[in-house]
């Protein structure tokens, strides 16, 4: 069915410096991918899920006190520690450079979720549940969970796969960044960003905007970072994981003052 | 000269299948309470497994908690049987006579009981087979052999056989004098267990180098299972205070210290229970005591390296842990009792010879040391988890519900059971090794000490 | 077996022949096996993508609805609508869930019980309901009030026509009403639609109280400036980045993304505008152009003479602490210096700056500052919207004030207004309670009717309960406003049928059947909303502008509208208004000090929720869910104060305080927010829903209360609006405490060590 196909190896960039968050890829992706209704318990609990999660971090103190936002979801690791541990290979790496999950596969260890350095993989503690009604709002591409297993960020892998067919059928093409850009191929996440703080894209694609930001990156590694050309980094970079996220770091002229302005 | 009576054949047939042959009075109620508690677990696992793992206090980021807890302890007492028999009967350490088959039965039963927690622990345990097994050839699903969770249920199960067969080959001398002793389906059931033995030259002979390679082969089983296990932890990369490479030694010598504690304690539980106060005397404790000086003191050493290391090396992520452990609460009180009750308590107890042989203050000892040895496991994993990266935002704390309270404690209870029921049915006391021990009484003075002579097998 | 030469050399040949032939076995059936396709590979089915409007958001957004077999999927933005341009809000997406929400209102309904029980008894359409309501009309139509969401276009009209003719009028409900808002825009560009903020090409931006990425104003078209604003690919290639300075009482979201967060005292905000004016003036920084002594009558400088830094720097309460080697005045002027030269510039207000007794006062201060700088009319300043597309078309929602809810309120009171009509507004919630509006409608000589597809405190009132479509379900149109500088209007058209155990019908052609019915043909004369747009349609196409010009027929048009999802013309522009002459000395004679309702140690900051607004969303379980940003807190009301003040008085997080005004007393979680200033209570709106779905009323008062309860709905702005920013409160501890829902874990998240989310040092020259 999938016959000429270009290797693909799909990665996001975000730019921080974009992002105000607003949480709209958190509900954005919520909707997508079925995920379960954090209710308040989930909270009172400490199992909410949020495939992409919006970290807020404080710095400095009042008046010189700034709140800082992250978006953070499955980095995709090249690298990823999660999945050797997994005993029954239910994460594993694809071969365009996703991370995936195969649910019917995992028995609910949860040494993956300890071996994420990133903290986006989620343990359905409860079995999901939806009143009857709402279950006609359920994305008939994505498998309900049920208990007992693991879930996480997939970029979306259904709006790939749906991309992918749609080209496949119109012209036996390749699914090039820009059919992605002009269709609703990007993963919902992505999408929804009113600022387009998240960019995605194929790394092999030499037309994508995320490319040169995987070039920079790539190109000075960890040791060299203060020759990149551009803002990108990994995150918790000296571990080795090859995300295929990039972040683009805030952009604060005020740092190191008191907070005052800088002109 | 040894301590104790002399004992006539007949006495210690009489001494020792007391368990067996008569039932005392305390048997059933006790056993019925521990399966009270047993029914109990069975229901709250029965619930757990049917609503999900939502009935525990788990959480994100602590994702593993009193289960492995207790996996990890239970693994580490099974060490003591082993550490015992093996090490001992290679050493010919003449003591050990008395110790070994609890031991071991004890090494086998917390086994069993340690291979239930990752089980119960996973989200859905009818699908272990996935994991454990490779069953499904025809589908290419083959477990993943990198991880050590594949590791785990290999060198467990290699244990769990290998130490059945040292349990068995031990006992086929006693099943021949049950077997002599009984009547009726008892009877043919230890005809059966006892495989013709007659106690000929060569069945001892074969029984006794079948003991000793065992005892050989097991070793380094027993060194790798704890090995394994602690592998769970300093595998993973991404929880810098487990990521340790010097996990294995520091797991293997904290699961002896643990073990033979525990087994120390079945002895003096045992020789309370049935009367056995000439096969276990006070000098097989007081030998116990010594050793675990040693052993303790060991652990001791990895502790303060580990702490030491990770402190010295300032890595931000290690010494957040750190600082869960030593300063938030309940963490920094669980800390105090555990290097206190792992450590101080006994070493201390154990420093003075009366003290050893005073079986009350040997059973503190030893309980002390088990209750330590559980809190260092949750001090592991739980605050490792709960600030497992530079992730502040998402650091959270983990209370165990009473699902898992219930759980662990059924643990201990299962154990127990499982030890009482195994004395009603074999001896714990192994009849030939103690008699043999007797045969070959001599004393042999070394400096001032007179010390038994010991065996010597040609 | 002994292992001899003949042995050795079998084995070594065995061997041989087994590694050859594991070399002929294809190599994935030795080497360890992962499936490379997962279920999602299996994409069945066909979907289609509507385009509609979003009627969740604050501002009109346009989306995209994915249908796939009968039922929507997906609510995004519509890449194609020139508000939101393929993005949206947190809020856009609850429209799904309130399509398939447990909770919906089935059918109609007639009271049974006593006024407030919520007991009903379901009844029919034909003819029981309809012909109840015709009745009440004929009998009760004079003096009559349909209170409605705000409503523009098409349906504005058909409410606004349908309640003239019965007599009575029509008044659109807001909890935070923008009349002051509007008023100062009025006042100081005379023009009556809303502005829109060229962000993206702005590069200096200073905001007063106007939470504008989160939910002030047209909050996701701002957002997506704001990205360009920030990081716009012809910035990163010039190093340029727009900077943006906040001026708020509050840490809300912009304040936490702003460059600068300068705390003020609630209600300086109009000092502090003319102070910047009086600085621009004083040092010649204004733009090119403009005429300083027109904008002052004659007197420059000195007309705003007492708003001298040095003069007022004091009242202002910036703390001492931000920048310290700089005194307040020096702060003032280097602000002042940097606006007017790092053009372009924009100052834009609202929200809190404008919700004090001297709120028009503020505003129009912050707004005349464009003039100073050029920035009215240009790019990257304030663009203005044209009008509706046609005349006949409201344009803007005539949205009541505090001032007209006091009237209707003591029009019922007095028995002018017999009947009361509310559709998709909940005024018994989102009404001060001070106003006593409950009260107000608990009168038996009241019939009230409500159109809501969902129980509230306004709905459970009501003696008839005719329940409409939901958006996704119903015919409808938007004129944006703010709109994009452009004329523009949305179509919004069903994407779904109702589910069949549901029964509702749409409100528009309810409308319009029953005025028909009642003779009123010649106001309107539509068989159904739907027919009334595609008559609009006729008349577009006949203007030949914009879209018009992309269709052969007014049937091409219709389509293509449906298709992209509205009508807009980009080539044509706004008005660029000038001052009126003497603007600024005029608001400086007007210059008031807040006044402030109550007492008590804490200025009290009320806010809209970033998922919930005013409580509208709270019955949307993904709404609740969604921690808030700044605090991570859901489901709850949480209250913020200063965590060393917090501290100080002994309170910890999760702790049960209560917030008390001179109008009444509420309860909240109390959540030690580091960034707080020491005086301010901020409590957000949303919660403390009382009758509903589960989802809207669970937890109980102490964790989930109606901060505008708190407010008195005598203290107003010179217009008539709520001055919902200007109360003093006190907090009190009540010994209680809960968990708190938050979605942060145990500690104040701060970044140790090498951190996830590094900030770089980046020395711009505008
Ligand atoms: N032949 C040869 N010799 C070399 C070098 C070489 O390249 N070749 N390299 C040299 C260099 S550069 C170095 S740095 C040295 C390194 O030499 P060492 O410092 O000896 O390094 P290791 O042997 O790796 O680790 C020391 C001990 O620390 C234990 N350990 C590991 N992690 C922990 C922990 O978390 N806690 C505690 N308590 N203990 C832990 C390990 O189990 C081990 O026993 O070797 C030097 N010697
Ligand atoms: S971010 Fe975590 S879950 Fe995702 S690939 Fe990396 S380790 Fe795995
Ligand atoms: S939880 Fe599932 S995916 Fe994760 S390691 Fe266990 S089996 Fe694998
Ligand atoms: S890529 Fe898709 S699955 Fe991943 S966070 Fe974004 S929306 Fe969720
Ligand atoms: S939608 Fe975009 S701007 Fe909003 S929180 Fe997510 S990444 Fe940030
Ligand atoms: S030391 Fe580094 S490279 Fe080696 S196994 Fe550990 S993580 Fe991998």
């Amino acid at each position: 069915m999938v016959t000429s196909r270009i290797d693909h190896k799909w990665g996001m960039v975000v730019d921080l410096d974009r992002c105000n968050g607003c949480q709209a890829c958190v509900v954005a992706c919520q909707v997508e991918n079925n995920l379960p209704i954090n209710d308040k318990n989930a909270f009172l609990q400490n199992r909410a899920y949020e495939w992409i999660r919006i970290e807020r971090y404080w710095e400095g103190d009042y008046p010189n006190i700034k709140a800082r936002f992250i978006p953070i979801l499955c980095q995709h690791c090249e690298n990823a520690p999660c999945e050797p541990v997994c005993p029954v290979f239910a994460t594993y790496r694809n071969d365009e450079g996703l991370n995936v999950q195969l649910y019917n596969r995992c028995v609910g260890t949860r040494y993956c979720i300890n071996n994420c350095p990133y903290q986006v993989r989620f343990f359905n503690y409860w079995h999901p549940n939806w009143p009857e009604r709402l279950q006609n709002q359920l994305n008939p591409d994505v498998t309900v969970r049920t208990r007992g297993i693991t879930e996480k960020c997939t970029f979306c892998i259904q709006r790939l796969r749906r991309g992918q067919l749609q080209v496949e059928r119109r012209n036996g093409g390749e699914l090039g960044d820009s059919t992605l850009r002009a269709g609703n191929h990007m993963p919902a996440c992505v999408q929804a960003c009113p600022t387009n703080a998240l960019t995605f894209g194929d790394q092999n694609d030499a037309q994508s905007p995320i490319k040169p930001y995987f070039d920079d990156v790539n190109r000075y590694n960890i040791h060299h970072e203060s020759e990149r050309q551009t803002r990108g980094y990994r995150m918790l970079e000296d571990m080795n994981t090859k995300p295929n996220v990039i972040y683009l770091k805030k952009v604060d002229p005020n740092k190191g003052s008191s907070g005052g302005h800088h002109g | 000269m040894q301590e104790g009576r002399v004992l006539s054949t007949r006495e210690m047939n009489r001494d020792l299948l007391r368990s067996i042959l008569d039932t005392p009075r305390w048997f059933w109620p006790v056993v019925t309470v521990l399966g009270l508690v047993l029914l109990i677990a069975a229901i709250a696992i029965g619930i757990m497994v049917n609503r999900g793992l939502g009935v525990t206090g788990l959480n994100r980021p602590v994702a593993w908690g009193f289960f492995i807890t207790n996996f990890v302890f239970w693994i580490g007492i099974s060490h003591a049987g082993v550490m015992l028999s093996a090490i001992l009967r290679l050493a010919k350490a003449e003591w050990r006579r008395p110790a070994t088959r609890a031991a071991e039965v004890l090494t086998l039963f917390s086994l069993m009981t340690a291979m239930i927690m990752p089980i119960v622990h996973t989200g859905r345990p009818w699908r272990i087979l996935y994991w454990v097994f490779p069953y499904d050839f025809a589908r290419g699903i083959w477990p993943n052999i990198r991880t050590p969770l594949v590791w785990d249920p290999s060198a467990i199960l290699t244990y769990l056989t290998s130490s059945t067969l040292f349990v068995i080959i031990a006992l086929i001398p006693d099943f021949a004098v049950l077997r002599d002793h009984t009547t009726g389906i008892a009877h043919r059931v230890y005809s059966v267990l006892a495989m013709g033995w007659e106690g000929n030259a060569r069945q001892w002979k074969l029984q006794i180098v079948a003991g000793v390679l065992l005892s050989a082969l097991i070793l380094p089983v027993f060194v790798s299972v704890h090995s394994i296990v602690s592998w769970d932890f300093g595998m993973a990369a991404s929880v810098k205070s487990w990521h340790s490479t010097v996990f294995a030694p520091y797991f293997v010598v904290g699961a002896v210290h643990s073990g033979v504690s525990a087994v120390a304690f079945a002895l003096i539980l045992l020789r309370w229970c049935y009367g056995w106060q000439d096969y276990i005397r006070h000098e097989h404790i007081d030998a116990l005591g010594r050793l675990l000086i040693v052993v303790a003191t060991g652990w001791f050493y990895f502790l303060v390296m580990e702490i030491l290391f990770g402190m010295y090396g300032r890595e931000p992520d290690e010494l957040m842990v750190r600082q869960t452990q030593f300063t938030y609460w309940p963490y920094n009180a669980w800390f105090i009792v555990f290097v206190i009750t792992t450590y101080f308590i006994p070493v201390i107890l154990w420093l003075s010879r009366a003290w050893r042989r005073n079986l009350w203050i040997m059973s503190i000892a030893c309980i002390s040391v088990n209750i330590g040895m559980w809190l260092e496991r949750f001090l592991i994993i739980v605050p490792g988890l709960i600030n497992k990266q530079l992730f502040t935002f998402v650091w959270a704390d983990y209370r165990p519900s009473i699902f898992e309270i219930i759980i662990v404690a059924a643990t201990f209870a299962l154990v127990t059971m499982l030890m009482l029921l195994f004395s009603r049915v074999f001896p714990l006391v192994p009849l030939y090794d103690v008699k043999e021990g007797d045969v070959l009484k001599t004393q042999v003075q070394i400096g001032r000490r007179t010390v038994p002579a010991t065996f010597r097998e040609d | 077996m002994k292992l001899t030469r003949r042995n050795f050399l079998a084995w070594a040949g065995l061997s041989a022949i087994g590694a050859v032939a594991c070399d002929v076995i294809q190599d994935d059936e030795l080497s360890v096996q992962s499936p490379r396709s997962l279920p999602e590979d299996l994409v069945k089915g066909r979907d289609n993508w509507y385009a509609t409007l979003g009627r969740n958001a604050t501002d009109g957004e346009g989306v995209i609805v994915r249908v796939m077999e009968g039922r929507a999927k997906k609510i995004q933005g519509n890449p194609k609508y020139p508000v939101n341009m393929g993005k949206q809000s947190p809020r856009s997406e609850a429209g799904l869930q309130a399509l398939y929400h447990p909770d919906r209102i089935e059918g109609p309904m007639l009271r049974t019980g006593p006024r407030g029980s919520g007991q009903y008894r379901s009844i029919q359409w034909e003819p029981e309901a309809l012909d109840i309501l015709k009745r009440e009309l004929a009998a009760r139509g004079n003096g009559m009030v349909l209170i409605t969401e705000p409503l523009r276009g098409h349906l504005g009209m058909i409410a606004e026509r349908f309640a003239t003719s019965v007599g009575g009028r029509h008044l659109c409900f807001d909890s935070m009403d923008d009349t002051t808002y509007r008023a100062a825009v009025n006042g100081v560009f005379g023009e009556s639609c809303l502005p829109d903020f060229d962000l993206a090409n702005a590069n200096y931006v200073i905001s007063f109280g106007a939470d504008f990425l989160s939910t002030w104003g047209s909050s996701t078209r701002l957002a997506t400036a704001y990205g360009e604003f920030r990081q716009g690919s012809e910035r990163q290639a010039g190093g340029s980045r727009g900077y943006l300075v906040h001026v708020d009482p509050r840490f809300s979201m912009t304040a936490a993304n702003a460059d600068e967060w300068l705390p003020i005292t609630p209600g300086m905000e109009g000092y502090l505008a003319l102070s910047l004016a009086y600085v621009i003036i004083s040092e010649g920084y204004q733009a090119e152009g403009v005429d300083v002594n027109a904008l002052t009558g004659g007197q420059g400088a000195a007309a705003l003479a007492a708003f001298a830094p040095e003069n007022i720097a004091s009242q202002l309460g910036i703390p001492e602490q931000l920048h310290e080697e700089k005194t307040a005045a020096e702060k003032i002027r280097d602000l002042a210096n940097n606006f007017a030269h790092h053009g372009p510039s924009i100052a834009l207000g609202g929200g809190s700056a404008g919700a004090h007794t001297n709120g028009q006062f503020n505003l129009m201060a912050i707004y005349a500052l464009n003039y100073l700088v050029g920035s009215v009319g240009s790019n990257g300043g304030l663009r203005f919207n044209p009008g509706a597309p046609l005349d006949s078309l409201p344009a803007t929602a005539s949205v009541g004030s505090m001032a007209d809810w006091s009237k209707v309120a003591s029009e019922i009171r007095g028995g002018n207004t017999r009947l009361v009509m509310v559709h998709e507004a909940n005024p018994v919630h989102g009404l001060p309670a001070s106003l006593g509006f409950e009260n107000t409608l608990n009168r038996d000589d009241l019939f009230i009717v409500s159109f809501s597809s969902f129980m509230d405190e306004t709905t459970v009132m009501a003696d008839l309960i005719l329940p409409d479509r939901v958006f996704l379900e119903d015919w409808g149109d938007d004129i944006p406003d703010p709109g994009p500088g452009y004329p523009a209007m949305g179509i919004q058209q069903p994407v779904v049928n109702p589910l069949s155990d549901l029964d509702p019908r749409s409100f528009g052609d309810l409308l319009l059947s029953v005025a028909q019915e009642m003779g009123q043909e010649e106001a309107l004369p539509w068989a159904s909303v739907e027919a009334a747009l595609k008559q609009t349609t006729e008349t577009l196409f006949a203007y030949g502008r914009g879209t018009s010009r992309d269709a052969g027929s007014a049937g091409e048009l219709w389509n293509l509208m449906l298709q992209q999802g509205g009508w807009w013309d980009e080539s044509a522009t706004g008005p660029t208004p000038s001052a009126p002459a003497g603007l600024l000395n005029t608001i400086a004679a007007q210059g008031g000090q807040p006044s402030f309702a109550g007492s008590g140690d804490f200025y009290l900051q009320p806010f809209l929720h970033n998922s919930l607004l005013d409580g509208r969303n709270a019955h949307i379980p993904w709404m609740q869910g969604l921690p808030d940003p700044v605090t991570t807190v859901a489901w709850q009301t949480w209250v913020e104060l200063n965590s060393h003040t917090a501290e100080a008085m002994g309170l910890r997080e999760g702790d049960i305080v209560s917030v008390t005004t001179g109008s009444g007393s509420i309860r909240g979680v109390l959540y030690p927010n580091p960034a707080l200033p020491p005086r301010v209570v901020a409590v957000p709106l949303g919660q403390g829903r009382r009758s509903g779905s589960d989802y809207a009323t669970g937890g109980d008062a102490r964790e989930s209360s109606n901060a505008l309860d708190l407010l008195s709905a005598a203290h107003l702005t010179e217009n008539g609006g709520l001055a919902w920013a200007g109360h003093m409160a006190q907090v009190a501890p009540t010994g209680e405490s809960l968990k708190i829902a938050k979605f942060e874990g145990i500690f104040p998240a701060r970044q140790i060590g090498h951190t996830p989310g590094e900030a770089v040092i980046l020395v711009t020259d505008h």
